[in-house]
């Protein structure tokens, strides 16, 4: 025992606490860096503008989900229902703008994509609202609550598209939002300009407001929280609508790049913001974590995804990448807390 | 009691240090207990009690100095390891599963199998074995979680004699223990002993150490301070060892000048926990509220409060009837709960000291919609400083706090609000003597400017020594008020055990 003396605090825990305090501490953004020094390295075609462009713009609406998602699980909830309103906000934003679905032919003239827009955010709002309502008033379990709602929402984006996806003219508004800058040889997609915002937003929101200090007391303690004369409900409501609305801007995002309102815009796009969220250092126990964590872990998922086509992994593979993506990242979300009992028992019982 | 000199020392701890972030926790502390003999293991908060039986029971490891245990060098690494080498810890909170029954969780990890089965009878056998040797007559087919907390601790002891404990840590057990528990569970203490098992009981509560233990360990400030036989030292000595200066009274009580009625509440009824309770405090006035473990102390405060609904009764502040429906309410109105679960009920442990305490003002501390970082920081430097927190920075957590500064914290957080009226439950539960002496202090502070406290404690002598009226309630009734001149232990008692004469001052008539 006499060189003990010397031993630095990572003992405490033993060697997954060591390993979660340093992913913790240098993290989510070393890893992302090295990732894509890896693939800047092994594929060429990863180096051009075009293909970092486009990084970018599949980042943007996945972006968003994920940022409503980190407010979800701040306070200690979660929202599976995300992939379904982003199908849910393009499907109704298509109807809108189109005037017909394909079930129907043509059944209404179309309004402006600014009035269907504004019309889709405000559904996903409502939707979000009343999930937050159901959770809060009849405390509900917001697991069950959201998964129900996916259901509900993507049954009724298939009924009403009859499983076609419904296509769309782009007008000005709906160009705007999906251009690309030029800036010199490099190209800035309009959606991760917004997504960007969004995060500017949301860090303003989650940091310097009340609402955001909330939101993290509730995640810490729900109970301090009501204690301390917070409106627990409210705030868990406003954070659903919030969650809700996101979702549907991240799927008004979706539409508009494919053009087309489809119930299978949203696929996949739940599992991977909360693996973006817990990538990002995000407790899913809530009250820990941030915004930006989260605009990391976004970037991480996109660059494993672009990294499989470059290195012409076949796509069909995706999902068993994002699912592996999931696991690690809610190990590492225990690795963090420093949990892991074998990697404690490693060492041995007597000296 | 008889002296453990002869017998065989069991465990040795020498030189042990250990380090946490910014902070020497322990510094080359020895530590030694023998066979059979109760060892009392106190010091103020933040001493290093704890961290020093956590080490034993291998949830921390040392960063040096040497464990024997039995003879042999150990060192832990998880409780498990110590608990299979023969030591148990028995915490505060226990670990239990409510839903199972007595002998299942005692055999909870090493069930009797015969086969791929359970064998329930050998189970039941030896589990009746365990609870006779205790003479507790418990059920073991019983779910734990109907049992009262006294008893559920026993289960605990015979679970650690199960596992053939030769050391068994027991961290502040008789927090939640009502008189008779207190008294069961000394019992169950010695008879230990008398079976050679070392004990190490860690308490708040000296009279406790004095009663039961054959030798007392002072740790001060992480560091070893004494260890004496118990009969070599007297309650003032063992606190000058504990606080390293001598404390001039234990209840520094100021009676303020009484004013106006603050609170008044009036039939108040909830279920069958709390029946047309009446009762009103003054400006300049400690209300305490005496009675047993269960007869609906904390309830009447969550009451009132508005953190449990009510189905009748009337509050008034300051003479005008109000609403109040929840904490918020409260809150509004100038009321104001201090919990008897800081950790659960009072604090975010995640968020800094700053957060914590401008939580229940920030709508104050707001520009337009961002919060004023230099605002909120001089609301809170400015309580730290009149409450005097000892912590180095504004922004480190609250979790790695002391008890004390963490019970400032909640209080910082409550002045901020500037309250007519303060519940405080359980003021100084977990608190070392020092800081109780600090918060007291606190509490004459906030009544001479007036305001008002009612205050619920599970330990008479603080109820007798804070309050200048006491109230007294035994299963959700008021049986009586009882004012600080003629209060007593025997007056509380009778009244909280249901044995008193008649009510001294008719309830209703004493604002």
């Amino acid at each position: 025992m006499e060189q003990t003396a010397t031993v630095t605090n990572a003992r405490q825990g033993g060697v997954g606490q060591y390993i979660g305090r340093f992913i913790a501490n240098t993290g989510p953004l070393l890893v992302l860096l090295v990732m894509a020094a890896i693939l800047w390295i092994l594929s060429p075609p990863f180096r051009s503008p075009t293909s970092l462009m486009l990084i970018g713009l599949e980042a943007a609406a996945i972006g968003i989900v994920s940022a409503g998602q980190t407010y979800v699980i701040l306070t200690g909830g979660i929202d599976l229902s995300v992939e379904a309103m982003v199908s849910f906000a393009g499907v109704v934003a298509a109807i809108l703008i189109a005037g017909t679905n394909v079930a129907g032919g043509q059944i209404a003239e179309g309004i402006p994509a600014v009035a269907a827009i504004l019309i889709a955010l405000a559904a996903g709002l409502g939707v979000g609202l009343l999930q937050g309502l159901l959770i809060t008033g009849l405390n509900m379990n917001p697991l069950i609550v959201t998964l129900g709602f996916r259901s509900i929402l993507l049954g009724v984006s298939l009924v009403v598209t009859n499983g076609a996806g419904i296509n769309i003219q782009k007008d000005d508004f709906l160009a705007f939002i999906t251009a690309t800058f030029r800036i010199g040889d490099w190209r800035i997609p309009m959606p991760l300009i917004i997504a960007l915002i969004v995060y500017l937003v949301s860090w303003v929101v989650l940091r310097h407001t009340r609402f955001g200090r909330y939101t993290y007391a509730i995640g810490g303690n729900e109970v301090s929280a009501r204690l301390s004369g917070i409106s627990v409900n409210r705030v868990k409501i406003m954070i659903y609508g919030i969650s809700g609305l996101l979702a549907a801007m991240g799927g008004i995002l979706v539409m508009g790049r494919l053009v087309s309102g489809a119930y299978q815009n949203g696929t996949n796009m739940t599992l991977a913001s909360v693996a973006a969220v817990v990538i990002g250092g995000t407790a899913l126990t809530g009250g820990k974590g941030g915004i930006w964590g989260t605009l990391i872990g976004v970037f991480i998922i996109r660059i494993v995804e672009a990294g499989m086509v470059y290195l012409s992994v076949p796509s069909n593979a995706k999902e068993i990448v994002l699912g592996i993506i999931i696991v690690i990242a809610v190990a590492l979300d225990v690795l963090r807390r420093g949990e892991i009992p074998w990697l404690r028992m490693r060492r041995p019982a007597t000296t | 009691m008889q002296s453990t000199t002869q017998h065989p020392v069991v465990l040795e701890m020498h030189g042990i240090t250990k380090y946490f972030p910014g902070v020497v926790a322990l510094k080359n502390v020895d530590f030694e207990v023998r066979r059979g003999e109760i060892h009392a293991l106190v010091g103020e908060n933040g001493a290093g009690k704890s961290t020093l039986m956590k080490i034993l029971a291998g949830v921390y490891q040392a960063d040096a100095g040497e464990v024997l245990f039995k003879g042999e060098h150990v060192a832990f690494h998880t409780p498990k390891q110590a608990q299979l080498a023969g030591i148990t810890t028995i915490h505060q909170e226990l670990n239990q599963i409510p839903l199972l029954s007595v002998m299942e969780n005692i055999f909870l990890g090493s069930e009797i199998m015969r086969g791929p089965l359970i064998n329930w009878a050998e189970m039941h056998r030896q589990s009746k074995a365990l609870l006779q040797r205790l003479h507790l007559d418990i059920d073991p087919r019983v779910m734990v979680g109907t049992l009262g907390v006294g008893q559920q601790q026993m289960v605990e002891v015979a679970k650690a004699l199960h596992h053939r404990s030769d050391l068994i840590i027991m961290d502040e057990p008789t927090a939640a223990l009502s008189l008779r528990e207190i008294e069961d569970l000394f019992t169950i203490i010695r008879k230990l002993k008398e079976q050679n098992v070392a004990v190490v009981y860690i308490s708040h509560h000296l009279d406790e150490a004095f009663r039961l233990c054959d030798r007392i360990t002072v740790l001060r400030d992480g560091l070893h301070i004494a260890t004496t036989e118990t009969s070599d030292l007297d309650m003032d000595g063992l606190i000058r060892l504990m606080v390293g200066r001598t404390l001039d009274e234990q209840f520094p009580k100021d009676v303020a000048p009484r004013g106006r009625e603050l609170l008044r509440v009036e039939g108040l009824t909830q279920g069958d926990r709390l029946h047309d309770i009446s009762f009103s405090v003054h400006a300049g006035e400690v209300l305490g509220i005496a009675g047993l473990v269960g007869a609906g102390r904390t309830e009447l405060l969550r009451a009132v409060f508005g953190a449990d609904p009510i189905d009748k009764g009337d509050v008034y502040v300051e003479g005008k009837k109000v609403t109040i429906r929840s904490p918020r309410d409260a809150i509004q109105h100038g009321v104001v709960l201090m919990p008897e679960d800081r950790k659960q009920q009072g604090l975010v442990l995640g968020l800094s000291c700053r957060e914590n305490i401008t939580l229940a003002v920030l709508k104050n501390l707001t520009r337009g919609v961002l919060i004023d970082r230099n605002r909120e920081r001089e609301v809170a430097n400015e309580y730290v400083e009149s409450i005097a927190i000892k912590v180095a920075n504004l922004e480190h957590l609250v979790t790695n706090l002391s008890g004390g500064n963490q019970q400032k914290v909640v209080l910082s957080k409550w002045m901020a609000t500037q309250p007519l009226v303060l519940l405080f439950d359980e003021p100084t539960r977990g608190i070392d003597v020092g800081a109780k002496v600090e918060i007291y202090r606190l509490i004459n502070r906030f009544v001479r400017q007036g305001g008002a406290v009612i205050m619920v404690s599970s330990e008479l002598p603080e109820v007798l020594g804070m309050s200048d009226r006491i109230m007294v309630i035994r299963e959700g009734h008021v049986t009586g008020f009882v004012n600080r001149e003629e209060a007593n232990q025997e007056i509380l008692m009778e009244y909280a055990t249901g044995t008193g004469r008649s009510v001294l001052t008719p309830v209703g008539d004493q604002g």
